[in-house]
């Protein structure tokens, strides 16, 4: 027998065994009478037939107990399963929901034909690494950014932290409130919630209190600056350039300044600068033009497309949001993510003036109900 | 999966899963098996077009057609009749823990599967073990898993397939 026989005979075993699970597992329903003359004549189709029937009857036999040896919780199992759904790009469904924008300067083309590259070549591979987050609780850590790349830190309490090149923070979390200080360079904050726990980010003299919200810190020889991507952040004054000693019921205080989303201020020595609309594109020019990601939630996933934009993509499902998928999108174009979600069951995408909501298609239907 | 066996004729009624392991265990591994296929087979060519039509589940049919096979050969074999209640006394002996070979066949046989569900892709390993361990059914499934019952018979499908592919290696 020469290769390619012995290759056709495996792929007729193969094909013959699908042939018999599928019979056997049709059973399980009272067969129409179509299936039942297509069911005895695939049987009479060959000797093979009814001894490949047999043989996945036996194995059926043994499924219980072989799948009882397994321990795992159905809760882990579905978890371990999700996380190798892939992602596929579309070529074309950029444009979908695409809005008019202004392309950030020179970059456009060669994001142009790396979404090209993406959209043909997105092929996903299943890696065991889990996701772990451990329960929120104390830290006493620093983070220095990599040398060549923006490296992303996922804090216990759900913060996502960008770090750029050369930056550093330091994160004290404890029991009372989480304060991170901003030692040199750039950071961007995604801030997780943790209602119990202010969460307090320390800027030379001034402390921003975020409510809830993505911001941009930037330390330089030029002096600091803020700027509010998406939420609301408060500026208070610091009694010392430490967080040390610092006394909760400051929170409570006067603000410096009060920023919403698209604003930006300096913070200087001599005091806060004047409140002005923010270049978004510039402020977060130094994050990577693409977002990569594998076995990432679909909210962690629209958290790092909100690090870009003013306008941001809400998953109000919860199901949908904690969905894990693995790929490649151009950061700067959340609408071709958006637009992604809305091809998968049950979701819909409303995109609406300051934000894009995803929810349940039949949630969506629901509401419209009750109208 | 237990309810589909209810359609059996009346003797597969009676002696339900037991008779069909002692069965398939001869069909799959001993030196008879190719014969009672062989056998099984000819007997399906024989059913005349008409009475074709009238076979109300064929899968009961086939399994009776075996298990009066393997009746005919024991007597055969053994050389004694068997009433239906000396056919009970061997199904029970079979069944028996005091058969130390079965046993031992059948655990191997039930490690070395678990082995390759482990193997299978996280999707078919998850679907099978919720199905067959937890007796889940494909509606609970697809709700936990966020797909649809459609999908979870595919991935049932898709793992006993590989898995009867493997487990044919050892055979």
């Amino acid at each position: 027998m020469n290769d390619s026989t012995q290759f056709d005979a495996a792929r007729q075993a193969r094909r013959i065994t699908e042939q018999a699970v599928s019979w056997y597992i049709e059973q399980q329903e009272p067969l129409t009478e179509r299936q039942r003359v297509a069911f005895l004549n695939w049987l009479r189709a060959s000797p093979r037939h009814v001894a490949e029937y047999f043989a996945v009857a036996q194995m059926h036999g043994d499924l219980k107990a072989a799948a009882s040896l397994h321990t795992l919780a159905p809760d882990v199992l579905a978890e371990q399963a999700a996380r190798s759904n892939p992602v596929v790009m579309f070529p074309g469904m950029e444009n979908v929901m695409r809005e008019p924008r202004v392309p950030r300067k020179g970059r456009a083309r060669r994001v142009a034909i790396a979404f090209a590259g993406v959209a043909a070549t997105v092929a996903m591979a299943w890696l065991g690494v889990g996701h772990w987050r451990a329960a929120s609780g104390r830290i006493e850590q620093s983070y220095v950014g990599d040398a060549a790349t923006v490296r992303t830190i996922d804090l216990p309490d759900g913060t996502l932290v960008q770090l750029d090149r050369g930056s550093a923070i330091d994160v004290h979390f404890d029991g009372r409130l989480r304060r991170i200080e901003v030692v040199r360079g750039n950071a961007l904050f995604d801030v997780g919630k943790d209602p119990a726990r202010p969460l307090l980010v320390n800027v030379g003299g001034h402390v921003l209190q975020d409510i809830g919200t993505v911001f941009d810190v930037r330390r330089d020889a030029g002096g600091d600056t803020l700027t509010v991507i998406s939420g609301r952040v408060r500026v208070l004054n610091a009694p010392d350039a430490s967080l040390k000693g610092f006394d909760i019921a400051l929170l409570g205080g006067d603000a410096v300044a009060d920023l919403t989303a698209g604003q930006q201020i300096s913070l200087g020595t001599a005091g806060v600068g004047a409140k002005q609309a923010a270049q978004l594109a510039q402020v977060t020019a130094w994050l990577p033009a693409e977002i990569r990601f594998q076995h990432e939630t679909i909210g962690n996933v629209a958290r790092r497309f909100n690090a870009y934009s003013s306008k941001p993509l809400v998953i109000e499902n919860a199901r949908i949001a904690g969905e894990r998928i693995s790929g490649i999108f151009h950061a700067d174009n959340p609408q071709a993510f958006a637009a992604y979600l809305a091809t998968l069951p049950d979701v819909r995408v409303i995109d609406e003036h300051d934000r894009v909501r995803i929810v349940a298609a039949s949630q969506a239907e629901t509401s419209v109900a009750h109208l | 999966m237990r309810e589909k066996h209810g359609a059996w004729s009346a003797l597969f009624a009676e002696k339900g899963a037991t008779l069909s392991k002692y069965f398939l265990r001869r069909v799959a591994h001993r030196w008879d098996a190719q014969d009672l296929v062989q056998e099984v087979y000819l007997r399906l060519l024989r059913i005349e077009p008409d009475d074709a039509a009238n076979i109300r589940s064929p899968e009961a049919y086939l399994f009776t057609v075996a298990a009066n096979l393997v009746k005919e050969h024991a007597v055969l074999r053994q050389q004694q009749p068997l009433g239906s209640d000396e056919l009970e006394q061997v199904v029970e002996q079979l069944a028996a823990p005091a058969n130390p070979e079965a046993d031992m066949d059948s655990r191997l046989r039930q490690e070395r599967l678990g082995a390759l569900i482990d193997r299978l892709s996280p999707k078919c390993k998850a679907v099978l073990i919720m199905h067959y361990r937890d007796e889940m059914s494909y509606r609970e499934i697809a709700e936990r898993m966020s797909i649809s019952t459609h999908m979870v018979k595919k991935y049932i499908v898709k793992g006993l397939a590989a898995c009867r592919q493997r487990m044919a290696d050892y055979e």
